[in-house]
Formats: C-alpha cells, structure tokens, sequence
C-alpha cells in the first residue's frame, strides 16, 4: 500500500490529545502522519501523549506548534502558517480535526491549570 | 508544474472560515482548480456536494 | 489494492455533524457510490443521536465502525451498550481509519 502524507489540524486543547493517537494510528499504518497543535490549544501532556508523540516522530512523521511556544519540556517543531501552508501543498490527506478554537478561556472546570 | 495546475481542490466550510484558515485555502489553492461548498450556509444541497466531492482530486473540510 | 475511485470516506471527528454524516452518506449511495464510515473520540456520541440507525442501516456492516477506546473513553460499556444498528465487531481500533484511507478514493472530514 502507498504511504500518504496526512496532517491533522488541531486548534481545540479538548480534542488535540486525541487527534495525536488519531495521528500515531495511521504511523502504525505506514503513512507519514503529522499533527499540528495550533493557538497553544494543547493538551495535558499525559506520558501516553509523550509517548505518542516520541512514536511518531519514531515512525517519520512529525508533530507541529503553530502559534504558540511549546510548552516547557515538551519538544514540538515550530511551524508559522505559511509554512504550515506550503507543506499541506503536498498532502494526500488534511483533517480539521475535532472543534475549532474556543473563543472563551477555559473555567477552573475544566481548565488544565 | 503541470500536475499542480491540474489538481482540482474542494474546500468545505463546516462553519464561517476564520481568517487563518482563509489564508491556507489561499495557499492550498495557489495555481490549482479550486471549488468551495458552504455547509453551514442554509439548507445544504447534499447531491451537488457529493457530486463536487467526486469531481475533486481532494476535498478539505474546515471546521 | 489502490483506493476504490466509487468509494467515499467519511472521518467523523466532531460529536455535531450528524445531519451533514447522513446527508452526505445517502446522497452518495443515492449517486450510486459506496460508503464508508468511522467515528472517533467524543464524535461517537452521535451514536445516541436517533439517526444513527439510519446511517448504519445505509451501510453494508464492514463499512461503518467506531473506535472502541473511545468509546470506553466517553464513558459507555463497550460490551454492554453496543450502539443500536451496530454489531460488537464494528467496534474498532484506530487501523479502520487506516483502511479508509487505503481502500476509499474520496474523503470527507465531519
């Protein structure tokens, strides 16, 4: 089977965590699988997610920051926009994963923090 | 390049396209056979997306 | 095997485009196009939504699945609730996503 490149977009901090298994999954399949955290929506850095995210780089593939630094100990690859923009050129594949970005800060609720 | 001239590219908007996603369809679209189709604008007509979506070498489908 | 050109994937992601998820499916089945279906993460509540039935009933049974992890995650009993429409072997992993993407020669994202 032809190995694809796929990003998934990840702009919601309630879904990135998932979309980076999401992401790993199709690693697994042999495809080169990118997610890109976007607006600093990421996620609690679990060692599940860190271990996703060392996986996945392990398989090829890579795992982006848009917009924001990445949080401290956590290594994510920078990326501006128009980079973003110009790799997905050459996508086979780009899923908006989940939600888009909430325009409200988190309430202690369900905040990371 | 011949094959990027070529490519068709649907863009589907699930909700009104912020900026930043305007601005990768701009890229995405640079020197391609680019379509859109609004989901969230009325009631969508699902056979002319379904239609769009096969005519397409690739669909993209915003949030 | 290369992707089927006849054959639509549909990646659901959200838990809010069940009306777009079953539009989208019976306009293509009605275009004479096959189907094929996976829900993931918090988008596998849609499986209580009461069209649900109806999207699974639209599809031949290896052609539609949600991820079971997630399902466990959101909270359901994976073995005692299985969705109504659904048999338990189309409670998958992540690899039916994968075969999406190999076996379909369009994609949708909702």
């Amino acid at each position: 089977m032809e190995s694809k490149k796929i990003f998934f977009l990840l702009p919601n901090r309630m879904y990135s965590g998932d979309a980076v298994r999401s992401t790993l999954g199709l690693s697994i399949e042999n495809h080169f699988s990118y997610s890109v955290f976007m607006y600093g929506e990421f996620p609690k850095f679990s060692e599940y997610v860190k271990e996703n995210i060392d996986w996945i780089r392990d398989m090829e593939g890579d795992v982006f920051t848009m917009g924001a630094d990445a949080p401290e100990g956590i290594e994510l690859t920078p990326i501006t926009l128009e980079e973003l923009g110009e790799k997905m050129r050459e996508a086979d594949f780009i899923i908006p994963y989940g939600l888009p970005k909430q325009s409200k800060t988190p309430p202690p609720a369900c905040s990371e923090e | 390049m011949s094959d990027e001239q070529q490519m068709k590219i649907l863009q589907v908007y699930r909700s009104e396209p912020t900026e930043d996603v305007k601005k990768l369809v701009e890229i995405l679209n640079r020197d391609r056979d680019a379509k859109e189709f609004k989901l969230y604008d009325g009631d969508p007509n699902y056979d002319v997306l379904v239609q769009m979506i096969f005519e397409a070498d690739q669909t993209v489908s915003w949030w | 095997m290369s992707a089927d050109p006849n054959k639509l994937g549909i990646f659901v992601t959200s838990p809010q485009n069940m009306k777009h998820v079953l539009g989208v499916a019976t306009a293509a089945v009605r275009a004479g196009r096959k189907v094929m279906v996976f829900f993931t993460f918090k988008a596998v509540h849609l499986t209580k939504h009461p069209d649900f039935v109806r999207l699974a009933n639209l599809c031949e049974l290896e052609e539609i699945a949600i991820c079971a992890d997630s399902y466990t995650c959101e909270g359901y009993d994976v073995e005692k609730d299985v969705p109504k429409g659904l048999v338990p072997r189309q409670m998958r992993t992540q690899a039916f996503h994968g075969g999406i993407i190999d076996e379909c020669g369009k994609y949708l994202v909702l």
